[in-house]
């Protein structure tokens, strides 16, 4: 994406819907990853979803992403764009971002009409 | 408009209006009225406005920017005070969607003479079944247009010759007569809460996001909530009025969920009381099953799932598993033999408190440009907004004392 476009990053990104190349939900960002913050122009280089991308959230939260184990790291090469959404370039499968539901369809699959 | 256009919409607005009342406004309507006759029939219409200012709002950002209510909550308020917000809501779905079960329990059992105990588990398989099974546009028909059975509870209003000088004299506020002030502010705070429901909000968006609303929806999102809901705000009115004619004169407290429909059967007999059971059975058991899926709107929105309706129960099975949950959490719940009906007084209080942290981020999301563009709220949404703003933070700080004070509004 245009690296010009003026978004403000805690507003506009932070806690939004990231949505795969198929516009399929796959998770928020539940935090960034910046470089050069000491320079005159910083980056977002990464996006945290799920796990311990809950750490910096209070205590509680700190626990919680003990257990859930690693969070997803997502560059942000890979963002097409960011409206009230951020889409990105690929499939949620290839960017490790389906895990969820699929633990969960084999179980749900077993009831007719699903 | 085409024919078909308006009968859309017809269609429509008949299951907003069939769909309106749930177990919530029963309640707090009759007990309403059987305590203070017509006086309160003013906080209705503040309640109705209040709700047809937020659904507006949020239809439209649904409309808009495709974001349901709980994509704005966490975007909006963060993740720490979003998770503050899920949870007391989810605790508040549970307690709804358990109180619209028994109150389902109950309907069955004057229906049909059958065990109350028996009939919890029955109701909530038919439920579940009915969820599952039904496309999302026949859940809301199915149960919308059955649920205006409770229209006989306006005829009956009508043929009980009420005072219509002194119903008149209800619809402005002033000082009122009889029973104490606590007692009074107590259910302006639980008639505003059943009128302005958070569930109705986290519903009402997120099935327009699962329509696929766009910008063509806007005018049929102004006209669904504003008739859909005014119209429903007449059968509250119906029951404040028939509960004041029949229940104040007697002395009568309608602790009991089967007491209102005695009053259609006083006034049209049999029919009367059947269609006032089937009206009651069909109006809660549809909010129970808007209840589950807000429950599951909520968190999957939260967390960034996928989720809906329409979206295959395996594809979205997280989605899925969380509204069969809180199905399964309100059998747990109903079966304890609390009774439905303080359950109902307790979740409708507890949702005020809820309240304020779920219309903000829908009124911030509704007047910012990048997400509506040109369709940010005009000036008189956010009078109003604001106004109701401050009305629900009022009624969220007066809402656990007041319960406690009139011990549920008994004095």
């Amino acid at each position: 994406m245009s690296k010009h476009a003026e978004v403000d990053i805690a507003l506009g990104i932070l806690d939004h819907q990231l949505v795969d190349s198929n516009g399929i939900n796959c998770g928020k960002v539940d935090d960034l990853e910046l470089t050069g913050l000491d320079t005159d122009s910083p980056e977002v280089v990464e996006i945290l979803v799920g796990g311990n991308a809950w750490r910096t959230r209070g205590l509680l939260w700190r626990l919680a992403a003990r257990l859930a184990g690693d969070a997803v790291h997502v560059p942000w090469s890979e963002v097409e764009s960011v409206s009230s959404v951020v889409k990105l370039k690929r499939p949620a499968s290839e960017l490790r971002l389906d895990r969820g539901d699929p633990r969960w369809s084999r179980l749900v699959g077993k009831v007719p009409g699903s | 408009m085409s024919v078909k256009n308006v009968l859309a919409v017809a269609l429509g607005i008949l299951s907003a209006i069939g769909g309106f009342v749930d177990i919530g406004d029963l309640v707090f309507n009759t007990q309403a009225g059987a305590t203070f006759g017509y006086q309160l029939l003013w906080v209705v219409v503040v309640g109705v406005v209040g709700i047809i200012v937020y659904s507006e709002m949020c239809g439209r950002v649904a409309a808009v920017a495709k974001r349901p209510v709980f994509d704005l909550v966490r975007e909006r308020v963060g993740f720490g005070a979003g998770l503050g917000t899920l949870i007391a809501s989810q605790i508040v779905n549970l307690m709804t969607c358990a109180a619209e079960v028994g109150g389902v329990a109950i309907c069955l059992q004057l229906l049909a003479g059958l065990p109350y105990r028996a009939l919890i588990p029955l109701a909530v398989v038919a439920l579940v079944l009915s969820a599952w099974v039904l496309p999302f546009e026949w859940i809301e028909r199915v149960f919308g247009y059955l649920g205006l059975g409770l229209l006989v509870f306006a005829v009956a209003a009508i043929k009980l010759h009420p005072d219509w000088g002194r119903v008149a004299h209800g619809f402005v506020p002033g000082h009122h007569v009889g029973g104490s002030l606590l007692v009074y502010l107590y259910f302006v705070v639980g008639l505003l809460g059943a009128a302005m429901t958070p569930y109705e909000v986290y519903f009402y968006s997120s099935g327009a996001v699962e329509d696929g609303w766009g910008l063509k929806e806007l005018g049929l999102n102004k006209v669904t909530s504003m008739i859909g809901y005014g119209l429903g705000g007449f059968l509250s009115f119906s029951l404040m009025i028939v509960a004041g004619v029949l229940f104040l004169p007697q002395k009568i407290d309608p602790q009991f969920l089967g007491t209102p429909p005695l009053a259609a059967a006083d006034t049209l007999g049999q029919v009367g009381l059947l269609l006032a059971l089937v009206g009651i059975l069909f109006a809660v058991g549809g909010a129970a099953i808007e209840t589950s899926f807000s429950g599951a709107y909520n968190t999957a929105q939260f967390f960034g799932w996928r989720w809906g309706k329409k979206e295959r129960p395996a594809a979205a099975s997280r989605f899925t598993l969380t509204w069969v949950v809180i199905f399964a959490l309100a059998l747990l719940v109903v079966m304890t033999g609390y009774d439905p009906v303080k359950l109902t007084e307790y979740s409708v209080i507890f949702s005020v408190v809820a309240l304020p942290l779920t219309y903000l981020p829908i009124l911030l999301v509704a007047n910012d440009r990048t997400y509506m563009g040109s369709n940010v709220n005009g000036r008189l949404a956010n009078v109003l907004g604001v106004l109701y703003f401050i009305v629900i933070i009022a009624i969220a700080v007066a809402a656990i004392p007041l319960l406690i004070v009139t011990n549920g509004g008994q004095g």
